[in-house]
Order: C-alpha cells, then sequence, then structure tokens
C-alpha cells in the first residue's frame, strides 16, 4: 500500500531526484566558497599592504588560459548530454574524455603555476614580499578547494562515463554529473576575477 | 533544450566578459571600482552559465525560486558582517 503511494508521489520539480540532490549540493558548496572568498576579503581589508603579486606575464596569461580551457570544457560537457539525451553514446564519450582532457590540462597548468610561486618562496604562511602572510593561505587554501573540484570531478566524470559505456548508467546520470561540471566552472568564474585580477600589481 | 549552436553562442559571450574582466583590470580604476565591475561581470557570466549551461531557465520556476534566493541570503548575511573587517582596522593596539 505505502509502496504505491510513493510510486505515484510526482516529484516536486520535475526532476529525478538525483539531479535535486545535485543541486542541493551544489548550494552548500557555493555558500562555502562564498564563505571562503569573503573570509579572504575580510582579511584583505584587515591588513594594510596586502601583497598584489601578479603581473600580466606568466601569472594573468595563465589565468586567462586556464579560464578558457575550463569555459571550454564546460561546452564539451554540454555536448556530452545532448548527445546522451539523443542516445548517440559513442559521441557522449567522446565529448566526456574532451572534457576529462581539458580538466586535466586545467590542473596541469594550475600545478604549474603553484610551483612556480612555491619556487619563489610562497608558501601557506610566508611571503617571500614581506606582505601580510595571509596572502598565502587565502590564495592557496581558495585555489587548492577549487583544484580539489576539479579533479573531483574528472573523477566523476570518468566513472561516470565507464558506467555508461557498459549500460550501468543513463543520460540522466550524464546530466548530473555535468551540473557538478559547470558549477567547479562558475567557481572559477568568482575566483579568477577576485584571487588573480584583483592582485594584479 | 536548445542545440549545440546556442550554446556556442553562449560560450562566446562568456569568452567576451572574461576579456572585459581582463581589460576593466588594467582600466586604471580605483580598487573599489575595480571591484564593483568584476563582481558585476562576474555575476553576469555565472548568471548565463547557470541558465543555458546548468539549464536552469529550462527548467521550472519552482526550482529556481527554492535554490538561488536562498543562496542569495546566505551570501547577503555574510556580507552584512562585512564591516568588520573596516573596524578591525581601529582596533589594532599600537606597536610598543
Amino acid at each position: 500500500m505505502g509502496e504505491s503511494v510513493m510510486s505515484i508521489e510526482a516529484s516536486p520539480y520535475g526532476i529525478p531526484s538525483k539531479k535535486l540532490g545535485m543541486w542541493l549540493f551544489i548550494i552548500a558548496d557555493a555558500s562555502t566558497f562564498g564563505a571562503m572568498l569573503f573570509a579572504y576579503g575580510y582579511l584583505r581589508v584587515a591588513n594594510p599592504g596586502w601583497s598584489r603579486p601578479f603581473v600580466f606575464w606568466p601569472t594573468i596569461a595563465n589565468g586567462i588560459v586556464m579560464t578558457v580551457v575550463l569555459l571550454t570544457s564546460s561546452l564539451t560537457m554540454v555536448g556530452a548530454v545532448l548527445a546522451a539525451q539523443a542516445g548517440r553514446k559513442a559521441a557522449s564519450l567522446r565529448w566526456m574524455s574532451v572534457t576529462m582532457l581539458l580538466g586535466v590540462v586545467f590542473a596541469a597548468l594550475h600545478l604549474r603555476e603553484w610551483l612556480a610561486m612555491i619556487g619563489e618562496g610562497w608558501r601557506l604562511f610566508q611571503n617571500p614580499l614581506g606582505g601580510p602572510v595571509q596572502f598565502g593561505a587565502t590564495f592557496f587554501g581558495i585555489t587548492g578547494l577549487h583544484l580539489l573540484h576539479v579533479v573531483s570531478g574528472v573523477v566523476a566524470i570518468g566513472v561516470i562515463g565507464l558506467g555508461f559505456r557498459r549500460g550501468r548508467f543513463d543520460a540522466a546520470h550524464v546530466e548530473t554529473t555535468a551540473l557538478y561540471w559547470h558549477f567547479v566552472d562558475l567557481v572559477w568564474m568568482f575566483v579568477f576575477p577576485l584571487v588573480y585580477l584583483m592582485n594584479v600589481r | 533544450m536548445p542545440g549545440m549552436r546556442v550554446y556556442v553562442i553562449v560560450w562566446i559571450g562568456l569568452l567576451v566578459i572574461v576579456a572585459a574582466e581582463v581589460a576593466a583590470t588594467y582600466a586604471h580604476f580605483t580598487v573599489g571600482a575595480q571591484l564593483a565591475v568584476l563582481l558585476a561581470l562576474a555575476v553576469l557570466e555565472a548568471g548565463i552559465a547557470l541558465l543555458y549551461f546548468m539549464h536552469l531557465k529550462y527548467e521550472r520556476p519552482s526550482l529556481f525560486w527554492s535554490l538561488i534566493p536562498a543562496l542569495v541570503v546566505v551570501l547577503v548575511l555574510m556580507d552584512h558582517f562585512w564591516p568588520d573587517a573596516v573596524r578591525l582596522l581601529h582596533q589594532r593596539l599600537p606597536a610598543p
């Protein structure tokens, strides 16, 4: 009796529960990133003489390339969703592979930038320019959390792609994973201007 | 759901916004004006991504109204405590 009542209950938003679950996660995660960016702004205003170490070459140029790579990966992920919904499994898998590749390129560019900064003496609590040490803590903290999301996204797309190929997952799973990937892109839309462009020398 | 052509146009639009952000960075604004311009462009960019890439434009309005205002309220509440950062400046102890 209970089971039959459950089965006829309509979804309140007309979407699968996994998609609603992903949306709720995204809202919670957006609050986390919002809190980190507000904390960064708070520390920056409270510390006169905040370091603005970035110059166009290589940091901002690298950031622009990373932004273009991530935006392009969102477009390729849309391609994966459209192909999956149209029943073109092979095309969807190809789009997902390109998305993963772009995610790896983004992570590699990010790590290269990190290593260059560490080589200059930047640490979580060390500022080679002699300014507030909180710069390193906020920079590595915010970009590190975002990088963790990118790497997780690449792994998630890989797992869903494999399951989709084997018939274990369907187009709705691909769409739900795409939602997460677009969110990672969306967070970067705030990290790049606030953490990079606002710190141009 | 629109076809790939619409998404390519959206992607180009997002790239144009990124170019505008970089241009605004080197336009010699004051720090406050630079922050305002960059934030406005970032919100515009995120809005376009939400509506098109994340398909919020094609979902029921109830989904939008259940999710987005809640996030905005949370962020505004965080912003409410922002002036504390300025207050902190006046609470510094003089150097010995």
